[in-house]
């Protein structure tokens, strides 16, 4: 009893000095980082001069402050106004937190152009500025339908309501959020909803009846970047996936699945509308319906996508702007 | 040499159900609450947004099915109907499954249970710490205390899972006495297909009884993800194993013992190597008792490593990121009330069943030297305990006092230190009087200090809080009590709270800034009909000046009706 008592105390006694020393360690950031003075200690630099995004290449930026706090890094493009945005808190900034790929965070996409790079700090003057030339633009992966920069494909057919004030035509002007073309819809149809219509019919493309695109619908998105006018949210913009499910070069609205995804401009400005194409639903007149077909998603039968731009005849004029209507796999449109 | 083994069972609480000889028992409770509260609070514009008067209550029964298939057979079910009151004939029922398992012995060896279990181990492994209830309940915060522990099914600091339970025990002539081996497993989560795998909680311990001078024991728990149950590989994983040690001498007047436990703990996320964390705790202490004067003390040592996780003993039994469901907004503003102590003796909506893998949200006023009761990380030092009660058990005290530290700094190098005392005394003037009626008195008092010190202003930390209770309960006439408590909470200085992430890691501090006082007194009536039937009605103020500029007064009058059966 008394041996194994003493030998209780010394077990103990061994295990209780085992503990290391927690030396010059830690836990979290410093109190006297977050909570110093600010100060930089090196400037704001760009990785690269130029930076060719086509080829692949990345460019990132970095600096060193001297105390953790929030900041804001801006790439704007001097010519397409395009605004990247990355925002983190830490005192050191690096590759790890500001790796840039040519992508946008606001529309429109960044074009060949030289970009100023700002970096602030939320609360204080401060401000550091770089800048960096795009040599070429990020060129995204996916299937284009369009992107307007080469006008009007003979293959397509269209249909415009004689109202008042029509105006449906490719423009170009700065304002494009891609390359320097878009397409114009606007008028006033006060006996119907249709004001205009585009077909893109896939024998416009490659020759073959069905647009070349994944059998996956759960891989595969539909993204097409929509302007919303000030003072103007009457308009809407319904897209139609006509599906060619007998493979016999027509589509039977009787007997074959026609998925609409209706977008309903409330909206300023550009904006990038992404959806996975087994999410877009069978519409009749807005409502969801089943469809008549087969009822899958046969993203690698659609034949035709038709684009209306629709609005309630009693709410007079209607304009909207869309561009660079893309099919891409395994996410949305990442610009 | 040749040994003779008899396995045993651990308890023999299983014959208990053979010997009633009936096949179906019911089981169960039934309690009912009325309500009235009167709300209001100081603003510089008078709150006209806010319900000051509010009328409540519910009655519920727990209807329980026990069934004794055969003599190592109980199966019990359990459901509950509660229906809120101004709600009647379906409108504001509820119907819950309240309980459910089937326990039995399969061989008269092996002790089983399969549904629900309640759970623990050691205070390092599996264990439900009470770490915001500071002082002894009594009188009317008692009845309050033991409805919160009876809605939560915490008692004797088990954890109500969902799994199964297994125990056997082996006994030995010669060398070590007894065997005994307990094992468990539980479902933490089911798999959502896509990022959750399955997760579950299992363990178990061995111990061996060498002689009633000498325990030891092993205990090793893991919370782990089963692969392949979804389409995310990233797997959680946090294993503890401990060892646990009992060895005592007595003689004619004094009795010496040593006890603890030490072990390790790895965490880490299959995909996350950097992320791994590794630790281990010592936990022992020296006992004294003078048996003939009724005095026992104990001088201990503390260290839990930093990095020392542990799901199933570091859970709170409160989740602070939870919102009050009574007045939980007030002023015109109509600005988020937050949790009191009020609202924790109140409302058992508050508390968690559930073992938690992150690290829980805490009330550093409230407890900020041991947030996570004694498996709290990071923190070493020694602690005492004295306590003394008269063989006429006319008084009973206590008095802890932790002296503590950091192991690992916060954002500096410089170390938090706690002081952290709790007293308990109870004093029974029926006993002194040699009186029949019951006529106790109950004072609990616990006092924490926490402190930084540092040249630089934003790393200095001072905290102190102070809980306090001074109950009584008077019988006055056979069964009839008048009940009494005056509880104080109060909390004044500054801290830094930790902000982590989803892994568990620091990335920010927030200021914490506290100057308030919480104040309950309560006074009411309790009547036994018998030992678990009592009528109580009572009537408290509660009031809690904590923001500093929307002070509140809750009072309410409350009628229990409560019934075990």
């Amino acid at each position: 009893m008394k041996k194994i008592f003493i030998i209780s105390i010394v077990g103990f006694s061994l295990i209780t000095s085992c503990r290391k020393e927690e030396i010059n360690k830690i836990d979290g950031p410093s109190l006297e980082d977050l909570n110093g003075a600010f100060s930089v200690i090196n400037g704001l630099e760009s990785s690269k001069d130029s930076v060719d995004f086509a080829a692949g290449e990345t460019v990132f930026f970095t600096a060193e402050i001297a105390k953790t706090t929030p900041w804001k890094l801006r790439v704007v493009g001097m010519t397409s106004g395009a605004e990247k945005i990355m925002t983190g808190t830490s005192k050191i900034i690096d590759a790890s937190q500001t790796l840039w790929n040519g992508s946008t965070t606001n529309l429109p996409l960044f074009k060949t152009e030289i970009c100023k790079v700002e970096l602030t700090f939320p609360g204080l003057p401060d401000t550091l500025i770089t800048d960096v030339k795009v040599i070429n633009p990020k060129v995204n992966e996916g299937f284009l339908i369009t992107d307007f920069e080469t006008g009007f494909n003979p293959g397509w057919t269209s249909f415009i309501q004689s109202g008042a004030d029509m105006d449906f035509q490719i423009k170009s002007d700065v304002t494009a959020p891609e390359g320097n073309a878009y397409y114009n819809m606007a008028g006033t149809v006060d006996w119907d909803w249709l004001v205009g219509l585009i077909n893109f019919k896939a024998t416009a493309y490659s020759g073959a009846t069905v647009l070349p695109l994944t059998s996956n619908p759960n891989n595969l998105y539909f993204n097409v970047m929509v302007y919303g006018e000030v003072g103007l949210t009457n308009s809407l913009v319904l897209f139609q996936f006509q599906e060619d499910e007998d493979a016999n070069g027509t589509f039977d609205s009787a007997t074959e699945d026609l998925y609409s995804h209706q977008i309903t401009i409330d909206w300023v400005g550009w904006k990038l509308v992404s959806i996975k194409y087994s999410d877009i639903p069978c519409l009749v007149n807005g409502s969801p319906a089943t469809a008549n077909g087969n009822g899958q998603h046969n993203s690698d039968k659609i034949n035709q996508i038709n684009m209306l731009h629709l609005a309630n005849p009693v709410s007079g004029f209607a304009k909207s702007k869309l561009d660079y209507i893309i099919f891409t796999e395994n996410g949305p449109l990442n610009p | 040499m040749r040994f003779t083994i008899y396995i045993t069972l651990l308890l023999s609480s299983f014959s208990a159900f053979a010997q009633e000889g009936k096949k179906v028992q019911f089981v169960g409770g039934a309690r009912s609450l009325l309500s009235h509260s009167d709300f209001t609070s100081k603003t510089d514009v008078e709150d006209t947004v806010t319900a000051r008067k509010m009328t409540g209550g519910y009655a519920l029964l727990d209807l329980g099915f026990k069934i004794n298939p055969n003599a190592t057979t109980e199966i019990l079910g359990m459901v509950r109907i509660k229906n809120d009151f101004g709600g009647f004939w379906g409108s504001g029922v509820n119907f819950d499954v309240r309980q459910l398992y089937v326990k039995g012995v399969a061989a008269n060896v092996l002790r089983y249970q399969i549904g629900n279990i309640d759970y623990k181990l050691s205070p390092y492994t599996f264990y439900n710490h009470n770490a915001d209830m500071l002082v002894q309940s009594t009188a009317s915060l008692k009845i309050k205390e033991d409805i919160v522990n009876y809605e939560t099914f915490y008692k004797n600091n088990t954890w109500r899972q969902q799994g199964a339970a297994a125990d056997f025990a082996l006994k030995f002539p010669k060398v070590i006495q007894e065997m005994k081996f307990n094992g468990f497993i539980t479902r933490m989560n089911p798999t959502n297909m896509t990022n959750i795998l399955e997760r579950f909680y299992g363990g178990g311990n061995i111990t061996i009884v060498q002689s009633k001078y000498f325990t030891i024991g092993g205990n090793h728990v893991s919370v782990f993800d089963l692969k392949q149950t979804a389409a995310s590989n990233d797997a959680y994983r946090n294993s503890v194993s401990t060892g646990t040690f009992v060895s005592g001498m007595e003689f004619d007047k004094i009795k010496f013992g040593i006890d603890g436990e030490t072990g390790f703990s790895n965490s880490f996320s299959s995909q996350d190597n950097e992320g791994k964390l590794s630790d281990y705790f010592v936990n022992a202490k020296l006992n004294v008792e003078a048996k003939k004067l009724g005095i026992k003390f104990n001088l201990g040592y503390m260290d839990n490593g930093a990095d020392f996780r542990s799901a199933g003993a570091q859970s709170k039994r409160v989740d602070y990121n939870q919102v009050n469901n009574y007045y939980d907004r007030y002023t015109n503003a109509q600005i988020v009330r937050p949790l009191s102590m009020y609202d924790l003796y109140n409302d058992p909506t508050l508390y968690t069943s559930s073992i938690n893998t992150g690290i829980m949200a805490y009330n550093p006023s409230i407890n900020n030297a041991l947030p996570y009761g004694t498996a709290t990380f990071n923190r070493k030092g020694i602690y005492s305990t004295l306590s003394y009660e008269d063989k006429k058990k006319i008084v009973a005290v206590s008095a802890t006092y932790y002296k503590l530290s950091e192991i690992r700094g916060q954002g500096t190098l410089n170390l938090k230190s706690f002081d952290y005392l709790k007293g308990n005394l109870v004093f029974d003037v029926s006993n002194l009087l040699k009186w029949k009626l019951k006529q106790i008195i109950n004072v609990g008092v616990a006092y924490q200090n926490t402190q930084r010190e540092s040249d630089l202003l934003f790393e200095q930390i001072s905290l102190k809080s102070t809980t306090m209770n001074v109950g009584v309960e008077l019988e006055i006439v056979k069964d009839l009590s008048i009940l009494g408590n005056a509880f104080m909470f109060s909390s004044v200085g500054n801290e830094l709270l930790p902000v982590r992430n989803d892994k568990g890691e620091i990335i920010n501090f927030n200021p914490y800034f506290v100057d308030g006082q919480e104040l309950n007194i309560s006074a009411g009536l309790k009547f036994n009909f018998s030992k678990d039937v009592y009528l109580a009605c009572l009537y408290e103020q509660n009031k809690n000046n904590f923001n500093t500029l929307n002070p509140y007064n809750i009072k309410q009058l409350m009628l229990f009706y409560v019934m075990k059966f």
